[in-house]
């Protein structure tokens, strides 16, 4: 299949790792960090890890959207959820993370019309077969997905489907980054950037990185060979003295991003003054919410809901996990009391969450090692 | 995905997936779009072009 089979090939990926082990400096530990979740999900899928030599450490970023929901946003859906008349819908992955008591899913087994959706679309859809119900989109994502939501409601504006509304909790992915960056428990020697939210973003919003904090960052694509080579990438600019961003993903981004998209987010959506983030606490200007011009179609507005802030069980270390401060298999609960059937934090449940993607493919490389 | 027709009209394509899934997809952020092109969807909504189809 175009644009999978050529970034599979096992032979090239071998010539790639070799060069990799080429450039690497003997006694130099390297740590980059992956920004985000689909990443994650491809380094263990293909044991990209195991290709590495061992001084070149892979750390996991907050780059997961259904990670970084903090317990209470899950809350606040469930709340919606219950409400008379509401059909809440939501991406698959959002049903399973757990809030302080429950899941949306437990909500719906509970007798909430909760329902998945693929796409906001789908979620207008049932707006418009259900014109005496009121359906709530719960629109999680990164700059990747915001689009999809703010087109959906331009569409609900325009086709005038009033019993339609957004419960918006998109976040953007600079914020979090910078606030790692600041972080004095991360050392990092550079970034796997991400390349599905720079095909809306493109690589500008990157470049403080390089120029503030002095790290090469590269986005890249999802397959193999895509990470395999971004890692070369950000080795050869570590060689060579360079420090810039750089776009191995030339096949989809754009350097200025997608300005369509840029446009219609701005005209939906406006910057919340602060959001909070699972593990990594409130973050100024890191959220989303719908513009004045907008407001009748947010359901925080159109319903009450309780916006309590809730703590993260004191067993679950997603927040050291999303930080990229401890691996998944050294947080106390991973596989044991948190597995993706009954996951206790958000990295165990979406499969770009670092630990579903460990527990999925990673642990059996690593427990051949052990053996 | 590959887009296999175009609904112009409604902004909307109907695209497939290499399993041949079908499923109907916002073009507003790719457009022009016609029947053979590669789009990168997500959450049903084309997000890049990756590759244009031969045109007429």
């Amino acid at each position: 299949m175009k644009f999978v089979d050529e970034f599979r090939d096992a032979e090239l990926g071998r010539v790639v790792a070799g060069e990799i082990l080429a450039a690497v400096e003997p006694g130099r530990h390297y740590k980059f960090m992956e920004v985000c979740g689909g990443h994650t999900h491809s380094i263990y899928k293909y044991g990209i890890d195991d290709l590495l030599p061992a001084n070149v450490e892979l750390v996991h970023g907050p780059g997961c959207p259904v990670c970084v929901i903090p317990m209470g946003r899950v809350d606040d859906g469930i709340a919606l959820a219950h409400q008379d008349g509401v059909i809440f819908t939501c991406f698959g992955d959002m049903m399973r993370v757990p809030g302080s008591d429950g899941s949306l899913l437990d909500a719906k087994a509970a007798g909430a019309d909760v329902r998945m959706v693929y796409s906001p679309l789908d979620a207008l859809r049932i707006a418009k077969q259900n014109p005496d119900r009121q359906v709530v989109f719960f629109a999680i994502g990164f700059e990747t997905t915001a689009p999809s939501t703010a087109l959906t409601l331009k569409r609900a504006r325009a086709e005038r489907v009033a019993n339609f509304s957004c419960m918006c909790s998109h976040v953007t992915i600079v914020p979090p980054l910078r606030a790692l960056l600041e972080s004095p428990d991360l050392r990092l020697d550079g970034f796997i950037g991400p390349g599905h939210v720079s095909t809306i973003v493109g690589a500008r919003p990157f470049e403080f990185i390089p120029a503030d904090y002095g790290k090469p960052v590269v986005i890249a694509g999802f397959e193999p060979l895509d990470i395999l080579h971004a890692i070369s990438m950000i080795l050869r600019q570590l060689a060579t003295g360079r420090c810039e961003v750089e776009n191995q993903y030339t096949r989809v981004v754009p350097y200025e991003g997608n300005l369509r998209a840029l446009e219609v987010m701005a005209e939906v959506f406006e910057l919340r003054p602060h959001f909070e983030w699972r593990g990594l606490g409130f973050i100024s200007h890191s959220g989303l919410k719908l513009s004045d011009a907008y407001a009748d179609l947010d359901a925080e507005q159109r319903f009450a809901v309780p916006g309590l802030r809730v703590a993260d069980p004191k067993a679950c270390q997603c927040g050291e996990v999303l930080k990229g401060v401890i691996k998944p298999w050294e947080c106390k609960v991973f596989g044991t009391a948190c597995t993706p059937e009954r996951p206790i934090g958000t990295c165990m449940v979406s499969s770009e969450g670092a630990c579903a993607a460990y527990y999925n493919f990673g642990r059996f490389a690593r427990e051949r090692e052990v053996v | 995905m590959t887009v296999l027709r175009v609904d112009g009209r409604r902004g909307l394509a109907l695209c497939t997936d290499r399993s041949g899934v079908r499923s109907t997809v916002e073009i507003a952020l790719v457009e022009p779009v016609t029947a053979g092109d590669e789009l990168l969807v997500h959450a049903g909504t084309a997000i890049a072009a990756a590759a244009k189809a031969p045109r007429q």
